[in-house]
């Protein structure tokens, strides 16, 4: 025979074997999906009562698969009587929902999708009742919540079952969530997830601090699932759904889950006056009201969600009640409920597909057209009222003597009979108008003529009804040893001794269950009276309040004040951010040294500073007005620094700053061409709103700067530290990196791989300026020709002498001439400034900007089109040789054992000039030359190639078309 | 000599940067072939990040952890550059180069072409987000930095048109203010200790005297703002959700990862410079992240909830991922950390591909889909009594969109079956393993916040899934081509292998927790790297 690992590993991954097949059918394959459906559950079924033996022995079967063991998560499956029962149930069910659903659904639904949905629920189930892992269970939970909102759903096209579906699962997987994090604290509790040892730590989880967290963290899981007050909105709604997915999923198990955790985790978690008011009184509320609600229904589908939540409050208030023989009670009601409800919904599917409606006022006289599904639904809602000779009757009998016993003596515990014995009125009054509206009267007008249904579509019911019939006769022949089996596993030597007689003598029990039936019978007769078309005042349950819209109203209105759009404010947060980050480490210390002799200031040093931050201070000023004149600033600021470096005896800081400052300051001005014009009038005459807004502004970037040049003033004036690594580049500079500039030694060898990626940034920002200038199209307003040059046509055409567009061709004649002039020579230093950059200040990055100036020069003198045509502009080549160049000189390295971009020195013998020694990194540094060259002048020419296709001539050669693509 | 294998270690930098430059001169038309070179370089880099995953994984079988070294220009730290491979760095390598592929198939089949170099820009910003997570020095980590945002301008600009411009310049600005931030931390910090080396650092701080730590502090809070502004932390991260919802979605896919440049920053760092060994400055503004982490999961969870456009559904659910992120690696435990890095990892790989499917299910919607269906939630359409019991077949295309959205969704939030709720799992479970449980309210909060959050990120999702894939709006099955849904299924695909080997993963991730909170054998292993001796001399 098969060992128990296969049997439960079958049990559990046939359902989803079968669901993955079943999507992969075609979408007309009725019947094929419920051949596959019925025979997996019968598969299931077979594997599950191969278990019997054991089961019968009271033993636990377990089979243990290892998944995150480091975390203590291993896949247990874990079979008891009490699971395996469920398991039973789930299954049994499951199979004849599918048989009937065969039948339900129209041949033109496209059922793979259906059926697949419905199979992995099954198995979704079946691995709650079967996880021996709390993790797992939760996983599983959380699985059954997912597929009951695609099967709710499944007729998406309507409105009320896509807000059936989402209330569900938003109900159910908050739920969830909840009992997830319960379960995480119990498991903190009892050292592990795993159910056993859980259920052995039962005295030191009551007994811990965090028992009350754990207790109600789980039970708002358990309750949300099993649809109970304040979570119980969620049920009726979902009636939207199919009938066989109600049939199955809202009678007998997604919301039994809910009980069934309730039932598995008494043992430790009960036997506290918490448990006992919070599981008790959601019960009870749940119980009364559902059935108070259900007598007002007039979907029949609705009466049955209502009768529903009332039986499943009074499973939860039975295990609320917190002794054994009321869990025993409670474990029986759930499997009668499962068999009664089940047939009834599948009994209330048959009329809505016979006669087109669910509506108890439009429906009438069934019974002469539908004999044989009437008797059956007629016997399920006797059931579903506790007539006797059925299995309701039972359930609810033990129930009433659970509710007369004494618990802990509270006023809960007194009014108990009274209000049990109403709510089961309730119960027969709605059970009564069921049959009576439904089946009896004069025959109304139906949207279709209602005819028995075929034969298979009936057994299921048929099948469940004579359920619900051979329980209720002879129970301990019957049901009697399952139940035995469920109860022992539940409550382990605690089992009580149980009688399920059907006959017990005039009891107090039996007198409330006569007086329910008798009271149900007069409530239904006063309402008959009671207009029952309006409905009571319960409209809540009803309406169609969109808690999903008034949610997003609400985020919509915090996003707003949490966040922001606007850039300025971004930045104005940032840079607040940032000198909050900086200013708090500082406070309470002293920034500099107590002694510390200053040196005297050198005032025309000073006045280099104060204009420097004049011109800084007006930048900002002049930013928003006049944007030339902001440029022109803020190159003063720039070259006050230049200057700074040079009086601080740093000329390579100076250089690099200086040609820098001139490179950006160009390819800025040639960009502000571009810009659209700004009417300044209106930003002047600013409101005390926004000149407010712009003070805050400047006392925070005063506070900004102030912060930053103390800090830096603090940097400065601190001793040199002695184990630096700065000494260890003074040092090492012409020893180890061959040359004396210890400022490019470190750029281009000590880290030159930081020099290569600043030239990749350069490269990458040239292409990316491209790439957007290629797509950039002007405003219209800066499309027309600039003033000056209209002005220059303006005076050829009135002077018949001149030609047109000589004196746009004369002017600033003479310094073009000088600029033609200059290309050689800048190239020349550019040279220069490279070939000494080891030894003296200079370097590729300065002559490749050197160069890079040579070029603009010349572009500005002569015009893009002049430049083109007489000087090869390939920048795209040349940054990809300077790559080549950086690389080559990099990976030589690895030719010879070292590290990525190790420098070698060695001696050239050059004709001519003699012996040159020669550092590796004149070729890296060419490559910087040739990188920082071609970026600038890529951008150059994505400005330049904006004036020549705004103003498109006809026929305008690119000499870079190609090198630029 | 040959070249060796040791030089693996800067190879996932060099291959794409040798990559991009050879791609830079060669003309648009050749589209077809940049991609061709971009995907060999993109494999190549993956091959060689697992590979090193290997190497990483395999040195140390005691649970120790060993590094391996590259010493640039063979000057060893703290003199010169070191790139260092731990487990962390190669697992960011790896994920790195999954996503980065993804988002490169994607866009092949019509992203690519656009605008003008976009293979070289990917390229790049591949090479800068591999260097970024190698180096060991803390002004090279600028520098990559730079290369990857540079890059990650262009890209956010590809496409152009106003929408995308505007954000792609938001978004330079705000990087560029953090770069300045990030330059002026580096610089404070180096004149407090006189070091770039983030071991040399690490192991200089606890004996950095009273008079200098402040300024080392306040260095490394203003580096520290730049970091969370890259993380997306509020109140820095309002460009995030706008960048992110309108770059192209291959760019959006990759960027997923940028987010995540912010935290490794965080992780690396701080648990290098300010974890238990760091003296007077141990756990320095780890009650800012945790603070801020919170602040992040909930605007993040405000904005799911305030959107209707999917696009910033998924911006909004990397800012969850972030907050919590930040959140949750304060905690200051080896196994939170690990659960976090799971955490990371899945968030990642289902963020990239829920980018990439939001483009598609896009596709097929008409203009105005989602204000009808979101009329015909609130409102009804009128006539709901004459519906017919009869379910509506989806196309193969919807079904198969409909099902990655589900398993976008399920990853995101957290929910089980996926691997999105192992992560959750693994990172509640190691709270609720910390002694003091009754008295320390913080696990209680990030239980809350990670359980919360989740809930925002599905009840935000369920109801964009059911308006794109439920209500009947006339809409066209979008054309998919096969190249764009390969990527999507294979991130997808990848989250569920590690819901099903997620033995192994989380084993891996503890253990790189772990070398994050021990950082002495990364410390050792960085200053006590040998040189390589001149084995021969003479000119090469």
């Amino acid at each position: 025979m098969f060992s128990s690992d296969t049997l439960l590993l079958a049990t559990i991954a046939l359902p989803f074997v079968g669901s993955l097949v079943a999507s992969l059918l075609p979408t007309n394959a009725r019947n094929a999906e419920a051949w596959l459906a019925c025979g997996t559950a019968l598969c299931v079924l077979v594997s599950l009562s191969l278990l019997y033996p054991a089961m019968a022995d009271e033993q636990i079967v377990r089979s243990e698969f290892e998944w995150i063991p480091s975390a203590g998560l291993s896949f247990v499956l874990r079979v008891d009587g009490f699971a395996w029962i469920f398991a039973l149930l789930i299954t049994g069910v499951g199979f004849l929902v599918f048989l009937y659903a065969r039948y339900y659904m129209s041949p033109e639904d496209p059922v793979p999708r259906f059926f697949a949905f419905l199979l992995a629920f099954m198995g979704s189930m079946l691995g709650i009742a079967l996880s021996g892992n709390l993790i797992q269970l939760v996983f599983f939970w959380e699985l059954t919540s997912f597929f009951s909102f695609l099967l709710i759903g499944y007729w998406h096209h309507d409105a009320s079952a896509r807000a059936g579906a989402r209330i569900a699962l938003t109900v159910t997987a908050s739920g969830g969530l909840c009992l997830f994090a319960g379960v995480i604290v119990l498991g903190h509790i009892a050292g592990s997830y795993d159910l056993d040892r859980v259920l052995a730590a039962g005295d030191v989880i009551r007994g811990h601090a965090l028992y009350l967290p754990a207790l109600v963290l789980i039970l708002i899981g358990a309750l949300t699932k099993s649809a109970q007050f304040p979570f119980h909105f969620w049920l009726p709604r979902a009636m939207a759904a199919p009938t066989p997915v109600s049939a199955y999923l809202h009678s007998a198990t997604m919301v039994k889950a809910g009980v069934f955790l309730l039932a598995r985790l008494w043992p430790v978690l009960g036997g506290t006056d918490y448990w006992l008011y919070i599981v008790g009184s959601a019960g009870l509320v749940t119980f009364v009201m559902g059935a108070f609600l259900a007598m007002f229904q007039n979907d029949l589908k609705s009466v049955l969600a209502y009768s529903t939540l009332s039986h499943l409050g009074l499973i939860t208030l039975l295990l609320g009640l917190d002794s054994p023989l009321a869990t025993v009670a409670a474990i029986f009601h759930m499997l009668n409920h499962a068999t009664f409800k089940a047939s009834l919904f599948m009994g209330v599917g048959i009329i809505d597909h016979e006669t087109g409606t669910r509506d108890i006022r439009r429906l009438s006289g069934l019974y002469r057209f539908l004999p044989v599904t009437a008797t059956l639904a007629m016997v399920a809602a006797a059931a579903m009222a506790g007539v006797p000779l059925l299995n309701g009757f039972l359930s609810k009998e033990m129930f009433f003597a659970e509710t007369i016993a004494t618990h802990n003596g509270s006023l809960l515990d007194d009014a108990l009979p009274y209000v049990a014995t109403l709510a089961a009125m309730f119960s027969v009054a709605y059970s009564l108008r069921f049959i009576r509206d439904v089946f009896f009267g004069p025959p109304a007008t139906l949207p279709r003529t209602p005819k028995e249904p075929p034969h298979w579509m009936r057994f299921p019911i048929e099948l469940l009804v004579v359920v619900c019939l051979v329980v209720g006769i002879v129970p301990n022949l019957t049901i009697g040893p399952f139940l035995n089996i469920a109860v022992a596993s539940v409550l382990g030597p605690n089992a009580p001794v149980f009688d399920l007689a059907v006959w017990h003598g005039f009891t107090l029990p039996f007198l409330m269950s006569i007086i329910a039936l008798a009271g149900g019978v007069a409530t239904y007769a006063v309402l008959r009276v009671y207009n029952l078309d309006t409905g009571p005042l319960f409209v809540l349950a009803k309406s169609r309040l969109s808690v999903g819209d008034t949610v997003s109203a609400w985020a919509r209105r915090i996003l707003g004040l949490l966040g922001t759009q606007r850039l300025q404010t971004q930045l104005r947060i940032l840079v607040c951010v940032a000198l909050v980050a900086g200013f708090l480490p500082l406070v309470g210390h002293k920034l500099l040294p107590e002694t510390m002799e200053l040196t005297p200031i050198d005032p025309a040093f000073a006045l280099v500073w104060i204009i420097g931050i004049v011109c800084a201070l007006a930048t900002a000023q002049q930013a928003k007005f006049h944007r030339l004149a902001a440029l022109i600033l803020m190159g003063g600021a720039g070259l006050a620094t230049c200057i700074t470096f040079i009086y601080l005896s740093a000329p390579d800081l100076a250089l690099t700053q200086l040609l820098v400052e001139v490179v950006t300051m160009v390819l800025i001005l040639l960009g502000l061409r571009w810009l659209p014009k700004r009417l300044d009038e209106g930003l002047r005459q600013a409101d005390s709103s926004t000149l407010m807004r712009r003070y805050v502004d400047l006392s925070i970037a005063l506070a900004a700067g102030a912060g930053l040049a103390a800090v830096s003033f603090a940097v400065l004036t601190r001793q040199v530290l002695p184990d630096g690594i700065a000494d260890h580049f003074l040092e090492r500079s012409y020893t180890e990196g061959g040359g004396r500039n210890v400022v490019n030694v470190i750029l281009v060898d000590f880290r030159g791989f930081d020099t290569l990626g600043e030239v990749s940034v350069l490269c990458i920002v040239a292409l990316s300026v491209f790439a957007l200038l290629r797509r950039f199209r002007p405003a219209p307003e800066s499309l027309s020709v600039p003033e000056r040059k209209r002005v220059q046509e303006a005076f050829d055409v009135d002077h018949p002498d001149r030609q047109p567009g000589e004196t746009f061709a004369d002017y600033l004649l003479v310094p073009s001439v000088i600029m033609r002039l200059l290309f050689p020579v800048i190239g020349t230093f550019a040279i220069y400034l490279f070939l000494r950059g080891h030894d003296f200040p200079g370097g590729g990055f300065v002559a490749g900007l050197s160069m890079a100036i040579a070029i603009i020069l010349q572009y500005m003198a002569m015009g893009t089109v002049w430049v083109e045509h007489r000087i090869r502009v390939y920048p795209l080549r040349w940054m990809a040789l300077g790559f080549a160049f950086a690389f080559a000189t990099g990976i030589a390295a690895w030719l010879v054992g070292y590290p990525f971009l190790t420098s070698h020195m060695f001696i050239a013998h050059l004709p001519i000039i003699g012996d040159v020694h020669i550092s590796s990194t004149l070729f890296f540094d060419f490559g910087v030359l040739a990188i920082v060259l071609g970026a600038t002048v890529l951008i150059l020419i994505a400005l330049a190639h904006q004036t020549i296709r705004t103003h498109r001539k006809p026929s305008m050669p690119s000499a870079v078309a190609d090198g630029v693509g | 000599m040959s070249v060796t294998v040791e030089h693996l270690v800067i190879a996932p930098i060099l291959l794409p940067l040798v990559t991009a430059a050879l791609m830079v001169p060669l003309p648009e038309r050749m589209r077809t072939l940049k991609a061709a070179i971009a995907l060999i370089s993109t494999l190549g880099t993956i091959a060689i990040a697992f590979t090193l995953l290997g190497i990483a994984d395999a040195q140390a079988p005691d649970g120790g952890s060993a590094v391996s070294v590259y010493q640039l220009g063979n000057w060893p730290a703290p003199f010169g550059i070191v790139l260092v491979v731990d487990r962390l760095s190669a697992l960011m390598l790896a994920l790195t180069g999954v996503v980065v592929l993804a988002g490169l198939m994607f866009s092949i089949a019509r992203w690519h072409s656009a605008g003008s170099y976009f293979h070289a820009l990917v390229q790049f910003m591949l090479a800068g987000l591999n260097g970024v997570f190698l180096t060991g020095d803390l002004f090279n980590l600028f520098v990559f930095f730079e290369v990857l945002l540079a890059a990650s301008y262009g890209l956010a600009l590809h496409g152009s048109g106003v929408l995308r411009v505007k954000a792609g310049l938001h978004y330079i600005a705000i990087n560029l203010a953090a770069s300045s931030l990030f330059l002026i931390g580096v610089s404070l910090i180096y004149g407090a200790t006189g070091t770039l080396n983030m071991a040399d650092l690490a192991a200089r701080i606890p004996a950095v005297p009273e008079s200098e730590r402040m300024l080392l502090e306040a260095g490394a809070a203003i580096l520290g703002v730049a970091f969370l502004i890259k993380a997306g932390m509020w109140p820095l991260c309002f460009w995030l959700p706008a960048t992110y919802s309108v770059v192209a979605p291959p760019v959006a896919a990759m960027f997923a990862i940028m987010t995540k440049v912010g935290i490794y920053a965080i992780l690396r760092l701080w648990l290098l410079l300010f974890g238990a060994g760091a003296g007077a400055s141990a756990a320095f503004g780890h009650e800012w992240l945790l603070i801020g982490g919170i602040a992040t999961v909930i605007f993040g969870s405000v904005g799911l909830l305030a959107s209707q456009d999917l696009a910033r559904l998924a911006s909004y659910s990397v800012l969850v991922s972030s907050g919590t992120l930040l959140a949750v690696i304060t905690v200051g435990n080896a196994g939170v950390t690990g659960g976090a890095l799971f955490y990371l990892v899945i968030s990642t790989l289902a963020l990239a591909a829920f980018f990439l499917l939001i483009e598609v299910i896009e596709r097929g919607r008409i203009a105005g889909a989602d204000l009808i269906a979101v009329t015909l939630e609130a409102f009804g359409d009128g006539e709901e009594n004459e519906i017919e019991p009869v379910g509506i077949a989806f196309p193969a295309t919807m079904a198969i969109l409909g099902i990655g959205f589900a398993i976008c969704a399920l990853l995101l939030a957290g929910l089980p079956p996926l691997s999105g709720f192992i992560a959750k799992f693994l990172m509640l479970t190691a709270l609720f393993q910390l002694p003091d449980l009754s008295a320390d309210a913080t696990p209680w909060v990030l239980m809350a916040l990670l359980l919360v959050s989740g809930l925002a990120v599905l009840f935000a999702l369920m109801r964009a899934g059911i308006r794109v894939f439920w209500v009947p709006v006339e809409s066209n099955v979008p054309t998919v081509r096969f190249l764009e849904v390969l990527p999507i299924v294979g991130l997808l695909a990848l989250c569920v292998v590690l819901t099903i080997k997620a033995e192994p993963a989380a084993r891996f991730m503890q253990a790189t927790a772990h070398d994050l909170h021990a950082p002495e054998t990364y410390i050792k292993g960085v200053l006590s790297a040998p040189r390589v001796e001149r084995p021969l001399e003479g000119s090469p």
